[in-house]
């Protein structure tokens, strides 16, 4: 390869960098408009649990919600700013753990191991259960015999079906990950009901005319509360603001703000595909370009490097190094990809403790699954390469080093550069399989603005256009380098 | 300068050299000719160990080669090496085909490598192609210049494999020319080779072998004119 080359790949490089690192500035924590006091309290919320809190994806990044407008209330009542720290649900008890944030609302409900790490003020909302349906004749509980009733895994509603199906029979449970999941199965017909909370089912109550609800009967509330460092002076602060909002109806003004049902449009009529109502939430997707680009990149990289090392393994005369890179193929190429990401994810905190974040959990599980493929491709573009190189550059007394960098690796290079690109082209797009452990990337923000929206098809098609786009672009690269290389042929 | 002493060399069940004994003095010349499958490359190859001998010791300038695995790579910088497909390095410039070994193996500066690989282009005539890839270079030139990238590291021995099996005919020639002005240089190369006038003509020894085994070892006029072996005698008759 030549020196303009590599100086022009590390420029690309560069640039992305550049780009990501730029945007990762961005991110992270959000400040309210006014330094209105000298004070400042620091929030962690996890919003993705709308209408408590969530991004409201047609105006940019910021977090709305009923949690917020409660914090700030309280914030300015005992005389502090408010910033807002956006992190996963499971990461709020460590952070407050280690003093990264001074309280947590995140429709948090206080439960026994929870209490052993963190504080918790009195209860400031009590949720109840609803049946949602968009079967009209489904009024009570007993109206659901014989249908079939969705809930969100491990939640507490899946215990409160539990008891409708003990009590009225032939209930069929069905379980799915994410409560607009259980929304679209009503949408298509699949559920005839789900059971969901009430500040949570609003939302969908009032974007969808066709959907009604009701409350089920004895069912159990689950309270949120603020959680608050071990020990922290602030408690007694907060329990008697929340008190107050109590009794003066501040907290009534804002649950209403939020949970009551707004006055439906009626008899609107909905085309079947309209972007226009997408197009607002639009620039919020094109934002995972800078996360899906970050992550391929890294991710190529490591896969890169990390195959390349493998496959020198491969034709090393070592048996064990032969043995080990073979094993590791097979491990990775025999095994689903989402598997492999769900053990790092999930795994790694379990075996080890250490709560690994999404980016890295995704970065290593690409980089590692890519390696494996790499190290083949590499594998075979060393050995297709001409004996007779390997023997010239021996005859010159070259070490097995710089034979391998500068002769023999460049000729491979070029010949397996389409087998290359491809490897990073599928991956570009498998990225999209980050989504499922929260990255917010391309796929999961086009998935939020779907379960925002109620329309799935426009925000697939955006994302859809994007990652071809992508793709595309990796393409034209490919055939750039691939010319470059074919110089003095 | 070159010793080699009961060598052996087998491929699986196969032995190629069956004990071949001989040396060749600084400033020589020879020619190692015979049938194909006779072990001549084979042979070759042996001296700077791209083939690891079965048996037998290798010793350069009194060095045993063969003894000292890890450092042949001290041996093989001072024995250059040509090859019969030439085996440029295709993704380098003729002038980076010529300095790379230099630079990188004997740490010479870049500056002073490529002043000696524009000597040495001059010298096998192709002072103008030190830009042009090896891909646009027709083969007599290729191997001129594997030649020249090989003479760059100042070997003291050249081994020469087959260097004209494979060119067309009229661009034998211009490389014979240039390992003959080399020969007059008073370089020290083995050179396998079909070319019997060549090695009649520059050799100062002539090696037969055969099956292996070397059959005779004669100056090339007396070779030639009266091979004292029956299977010279008809390896003569189906050549020349």
């Amino acid at each position: 390869m030549q020196k303009r080359t590599y100086v022009l790949l590390s420029l690309a490089f560069l640039l992305v960098f550049s780009a990501v690192g730029a945007v990762l500035h961005m991110g992270g924590h959000q400040a309210m408009a006014k330094e209105k006091h000298k004070k400042t309290l620091v929030m962690g919320t996890s919003a993705d649990y709308a209408p408590y809190e969530y991004i409201d994806t047609t105006k940019g990044n910021k977090i709305i919600g009923f949690d917020v407008d409660v914090a700030k209330h309280i914030a300015d009542k005992l005389g502090y700013n408010l910033v807002i720290k956006d992190m996963d649900f499971n990461g709020l008890v460590p952070a407050l753990d280690s003093k990264r944030v001074d309280f947590v609302m995140a429709g948090m409900t206080p439960n026994a191991e929870r209490k052993k790490k963190v504080d918790f003020s009195s209860t400031y909302y009590q949720a109840k259960q609803l049946v949602v349906t968009d079967d009209p004749k489904i009024k009570t509980i007993e109206d659901l015999k014989g249908k079939t009733i969705g809930v969100q895994l491990g939640s507490i509603q899946e215990k409160e079906a539990k008891k409708i199906a003990d009590k009225v029979d032939k209930v069929h449970i069905e379980k799915r990950n994410k409560v607009p999941d259980l929304v679209q199965e009503i949408m298509s017909k699949r559920f005839d009901g789900a059971v969901i909370e009430d500040g949570v089912a609003i939302e969908y109550l009032n974007k969808n005319s066709d959907l009604r609800a009701f409350e089920i009967p004895d069912s159990a509330t689950a309270g949120s509360a603020v959680a608050l460092q071990k020990g922290s002076g602030l408690t007694a602060d907060f329990n008697q603001q929340i008190a107050m909002m109590k009794k003066n109806g501040e907290l009534d003004k804002i649950a209403d703000k939020w949970f009551e049902p707004k006055s439906k449009k009626k008899a609107e009529k909905k085309s079947i595909v309209d972007f226009s109502t997408i197009m607002p939430s639009v620039p919020y997707i094109l934002k995972g370009i800078l996360t899906t680009l970050k992550f391929v990149v890294v991710s190529i990289l490591l896969g890169f490097v990390l195959g390349t090392v493998l496959s020198l393994f491969k034709i090393s005369k070592v048996r064990v190094l032969r043995w080990g890179a073979d094993a590791y193929t097979s491990i990775f190429r025999g095994t689903p990809l989402i598997l492999q990401l769900l053990i790092i994810y999930n795994a790694t905190p379990q075996l080890t403790g250490y709560k690994i974040e999404p980016f890295l959990a995704g970065v290593l599980t690409f980089g590692l699954n890519s390696a494996a493929y790499v190290s083949e491709i590499i594998r075979a573009g060393i050995n297709g390469v001409d004996k007779g190189q390997r023997e010239a550059s021996m005859a010159l007394g070259v070490s097995y080093g710089s034979m391998m960098r500068q002769i023999i690796l460049p000729q491979a290079l070029k010949n397996i550069l389409p087998a290359l690109m491809n490897e990073f082209i599928t991956l570009t797009k498998e990225s999209a399989i980050i989504a499922v452990i929260g990255t917010t990337d391309i796929m999961r923000r086009a998935q939020i603005v779907g379960a925002d929206t109620y329309r799935y098809f426009e925000p697939l098609i955006t994302a859809g256009i994007i990652y071809y786009v992508m793709v595309m672009a990796l393409t034209v690269l490919g055939r750039m380098l691939e010319r470059r290389m074919s110089r003095g042929d | 300068m070159i010793k080699i002493e009961n060598l052996h060399k087998t491929f699986g069940k196969n032995e190629v050299l069956k004990g071949i004994s001989t040396q060749i003095g600084q400033g020589e010349v020879v020619a190692i000719i015979g049938p194909s499958g006779s072990g001549k490359s084979t042979f070759l190859r042996c001296i700077n160990m791209l083939e690891e001998p079965t048996d037998g010791k290798i010793l350069f300038k009194d060095q045993e080669v063969t003894a000292q695995a890890s450092k042949i790579q001290q041996v093989r910088k001072k024995i250059g090496m040509v090859f019969q497909h030439f085996h440029l390095f295709p993704h380098m410039t003729v002038m980076d085909n010529l300095t790379y070994a230099p630079v990188t193996v004997n740490k010479v500066s870049k500056r002073e490598a490529e002043a000696g690989a524009r000597e040495l282009l001059k010298r096998v005539g192709l002072a103008d192609k030190e830009a042009e890839y090896p891909g646009r270079l027709s083969g007599g030139q290729k191997q001129r210049v594997a030649i020249a990238r090989a003479l760059a590291m100042s070997p003291e021995v050249m081994l020469f494999d087959e260097p004209t099996s494979a060119l067309d005919p009229e661009m034998v020639k211009e490389v014979l020319d240039v390992m003959k002005s080399l020969a007059q240089s008073g370089m020290t190369m083995a050179i396998v080779t079909h070319e019997m006038g060549f090695a009649k003509e520059v050799a100062d020894r002539v090696l037969f072998l055969d099956d292996g085994v070397l059959v005779e070892d004669a100056v090339p006029a007396e070779f030639f004119a009266q091979p004292k072996t029956e299977r010279a005698k008809s390896f003569l008759e189906k050549v020349l």
